[in-house]
């Protein structure tokens, strides 16, 4: 069945790993109602607003570590899902909350690391965003 | 007198000399004699003597001496025959014996002789004949006749015969009967050899010492038996002596090896030559040569026996030393590759990469000299596989191309090859590949090409051709004409440039050679480098049914690789407990699903490490455990210690995002038996379930 045209929907190219999302729709026993990947997607939009939020919280109160693994967790999620741009800015959350740079190989200090977490997050959101605009554009759904 | 009696019948009326008589003084005439010219008319003379005028026409040399020696008569005959001195009977009559021959002969040596035998005859009263040689080799017979009446010598013949020729007629029988007595002798007396006459139908006609000797009869016990009896019972129902008589008679000769037998029974291998022998055109008999070869043949056994014990030690010492040293050599070069996958400094390293390389190098030396012993001891053999020329072409050039930068690697391969011939792939490679390490190691710049073409076929054989052409520094002068001979090297100075055993070219000179091709080189023609070039015979093959047949086979392989899996866990799946260890809630959804898809029906789930190692302790046994590495609370790896003290033996696969090669050991390190990277791939993840769930053995 493939990609059932994800890919065509514009926005999807730079923000969608098509063949891991294929795996999940390979699990759909109805191609047309697509239960189970549905169930999944709106699962993970509930999850990274849950998680945006607890991130904001923890970047007010500097919580470094606990924002690494915030970014870590949703970092997973998105990865199975093949949400590509998503899952690059969580790996990065992750880092900086270690005080580590981008890469997770050089360390930085505490005022780079949050400074560069604010920005980051931010950027997690709108990539979060865009690629939530797509996915409910292919569930039909024009919310 | 007889004889006298009958020269005077038949002479009588032809006497035409005057008649003289022997005395000094001159004879007186009778009346009844007629002088006028000359003849007597008689055979007596006035005084009752006898006439002795006719002995001058006899055509035999003739003297006539009376009683007292004194010379009466000469023929003319002997007058006019070059041993004469004289010419005029006037010099001769009346002389005596002594001073005679002296006058008369120009060789005294006669004289001796006619004297010796006038004696003879004087003493006995007999004729007596004596032949004489000359040094010359001329021989003469000397007769002399003494003539005696009522008791009393009236005279003495002398005749000298010229017996020249018969004596020569007969020196030369007497050379023949005495070499023909020599070979007789010869003949009879070796004893290495059974030589002896067989009469026209076979039987035995002479018998020699060999032959006695070599067939234990005696010469009476054998002579008139048949030459058959030699022969085996089953040479002679199938009438091989016959034969033998019989090719012989056609061919001029026969001859043959095989068993004879002796008086005694016992047997010997013999060669035997056969021969016709024919006097003018009637065939005397035949004669048979035998020698004895038990002893040659014997030895011929031994020594054949001996060479093959020699072969056979070689081959085992052969295979026995390839396998002595291959197998420490890949150990150590296995050994290596792990220590290089694992952290080394840079020192280190490239001590490392050192040792990797010579231990290459050696690796090379050892399979070239190696291969140069079985090739050179004829133990090795061709395989006979069905092959792709092009393919392997292919994979070789691919293998070589980075291999030097600077110089350009070009690949021209024929359409026309055949897709599957009957080769050795393994050797073919060989060749091609020591080719073309030897033109990029000799060409610093410019190009080195690989072209491959189908020079010719016949019903059963295609040709193919692969030529390597460099534009490197080409082969000197000196080395030309040795470069395919075992180690000859291009450059043997201690500074050696060039790497090699120097046996690489003799080895694929061999190879060409048993693949029923050559091989050779000539200066390249665009002016700078080689071309080497070889030649491989390969047999055709039925194309199209191997093309089937090789389609069908991948076909049913493809089918079944991609079907099984699935089958293989959903089988392995029934009745399998599975504790599955994960934080994201999105994440142990998708795992859920994809468990269930493989046939799972009982998934048990943690949150995170701590309650996996409480939920494993609790529950009966599973059959695994799918551990995530990053979770709250306790992560993975602390969770598989746990449980792994506990004493749980599940194997625990690692879910990890971490799926670098390092990081992979360091968790099989801490107890865990395999991971798979995230976001899961389902195949893969079927392939883990696999392995570590036995389908064989129930659930513990």
């Amino acid at each position: 069945s493939g990609d059932d045209g994800i890919m065509d929907i514009p926005g999807a190219k730079d923000k969608i790993d098509p063949t891991t999302f294929e795996q999940i729709l390979e699990m759909d026993d109805d191609e047309e109602e697509r239960d189970f990947s549905k169930s999944i997607v709106y699962d993970f939009f509930t999850q990274a607003e849950s998680t945006f939020e607890k991130m904001d919280a923890n970047l007010e109160s500097k919580d470094l570590k606990t924002l690494s693994e915030l970014g870590h967790f949703l970092k997973g999620s998105s990865a199975t899902l093949g949400l590509t741009k998503v899952q690059a800015s969580c790996e990065k959350i992750q880092h900086y909350g270690h005080k580590k740079d981008e890469s997770g190989t050089k360390d930085i200090t505490e005022e780079e690391g949050l400074s560069k977490l604010k920005t980051t997050i931010e950027q997690a959101k709108q990539e979060f965003r865009e690629v939530e605009k797509v996915l409910k554009t292919f569930y039909h759904d024009e919310s | 007198m007889a004889r006298l009696g009958s020269v005077q019948g038949s002479q009588a009326s032809h006497i035409e000399a005057p008649l003289r008589l022997a005395s000094p003084a001159r004879p007186q005439n009778s009346g009844n004699l007629n002088h006028c010219n000359g003849y007597a008319a008689t055979t007596t003379n006035i005084n009752g003597s006898p006439n002795l005028q006719f002995f001058r026409y006899t055509p035999v040399c003739t003297l006539i001496l009376d009683a007292a020696l004194v010379v009466q008569q000469v023929s003319d005959s002997l007058l006019h025959h070059p041993i004469s001195a004289v010419r005029s009977p006037d010099q001769i009559l009346g002389l005596d014996l002594d001073s005679v021959f002296d006058t008369l002969l120009t060789a005294p040596a006669l004289g001796l002789s006619a004297r010796k035998a006038l004696r003879i005859a004087q003493d006995t009263s007999r004729v007596h004949e004596l032949k004489h040689v000359h040094i010359d080799g001329t021989a003469w017979s000397i007769r002399v006749v003494p003539i005696s009446r009522n008791g009393s010598m009236l005279y003495y013949q002398i005749e000298l015969m010229d017996i020249t020729e018969e004596h020569q007629k007969q020196l030369e029988m007497e050379e023949r009967l005495y070499t023909n007595e020599t070979f007789r002798i010869l003949v009879e007396t070796v004893k290495d050899y059974a030589i002896f006459m067989l009469d026209p139908t076979g039987h035995i006609a002479t018998w020699n010492a060999g032959a006695q000797r070599f067939k234990g009869y005696k010469r009476e016990e054998i002579i008139g038996k048949h030459f058959s009896s030699f022969y085996s019972q089953e040479d002679k129902d199938n009438d091989k002596p016959g034969r033998e008589l019989a090719d012989a008679l056609r061919d001029g000769r026969c001859e043959d090896e095989g068993w004879r037998y002796r008086k005694d029974g016992s047997s010997f291998w013999a060669n035997v030559v056969i021969t016709p022998v024919y006097r003018g055109d009637t065939l005397l008999g035949f004669s048979k040569v035998t020698r004895d070869l038990t002893e040659r043949r014997s030895a011929e056994v031994q020594l054949i026996a001996a060479y093959e014990e020699a072969s056979k030690l070689k081959s085992e010492f052969l295979a026995n030393m390839s396998h002595e040293i291959r197998t420490p050599m890949h150990g150590m070069l296995s050994a290596l590759t792990l220590l290089l996958d694992t952290k080394l400094n840079p020192d280190q390293l490239e001590l490392a990469h050192v040792i990797e390389e010579s231990g290459e190098i050696l690796l090379q030396v050892i399979n070239d000299i190696l291969d140069y012993s079985k090739l050179a001891s004829g133990c090795f053999s061709i395989s006979n596989d069905i092959i792709n020329i092009t393919e392997i072409v292919q994979s070789i050039f691919r293998a070589l191309e980075k291999t030097k930068p600077g110089i350009e690697l070009l690949n021209e391969i024929d359409p026309k090859l055949p897709k599957a011939a009957e080769g050795d792939s393994l050797r073919y490679r060989q060749i091609v590949q020591n080719l073309m390490s030897n033109a990029t190691k000799f060409t610093e710049q410019g190009s080195v090409r690989l072209r491959v073409t189908l020079q010719d076929q016949d019903a059963e054989y295609y040709t193919i051709l692969t030529e390597v052409i460099d534009t490197g520094i080409g082969v000197p002068q000196e080395v030309s004409g040795s470069l395919f001979t075992p180690f000859m090297q291009f450059d043997n100075s201690a500074t050696k440039r060039f790497k090699g055993t120097g046996l690489g070219l003799s080895i694929c000179k061999s190879l060409a050679e048993l693949m029923g091709g050559k091989i050779g080189f000539y200066a390249n023609p665009a002016g700078q480098g080689s071309v080497f070039w070889f030649t491989a015979r390969m047999k055709k093959v039925d194309q199209l049914k191997t093309m089937d047949e090789l389609q069908q086979e991948i076909e049913a392989l493809a089918l079944r690789t991609s079907l099984s899996p699935l089958d293989d866990i959903r089988k392995a799946a029934v009745d399998r407990r599975v504790l599955l260890a994960e934080d994201n809630p999105i994440n142990q959804k998708i795992m859920v699903k994809m468990l269930t898809s493989l046939g799972f029906t009982q998934i048990d789930l943690a949150q995170d490490g701590q309650e996996a190692v409480t939920i494993a302790k609790k529950e009966a046994p599973y059959d695994l455990i799918l551990m995530d590495i990053n979770m709250p609370i306790q992560d993975g790896v602390a969770a598989t210690k746990d449980i792994r003290t506990a004493g749980i033996k599940t194997p625990i696969i690692a879910m990890t995002a971490n799926a670098l090669k390092g990081q992979a050991e360091a968790y099989m390190a801490k107890g865990m038996n395999g991971y798979v990277a995230k976001p899961v791939d389902r195949k893969l993840l079927v392939k883990v379930l696999l392995t570590w769930l036995n389908p064989t053995s129930p659930p513990d």
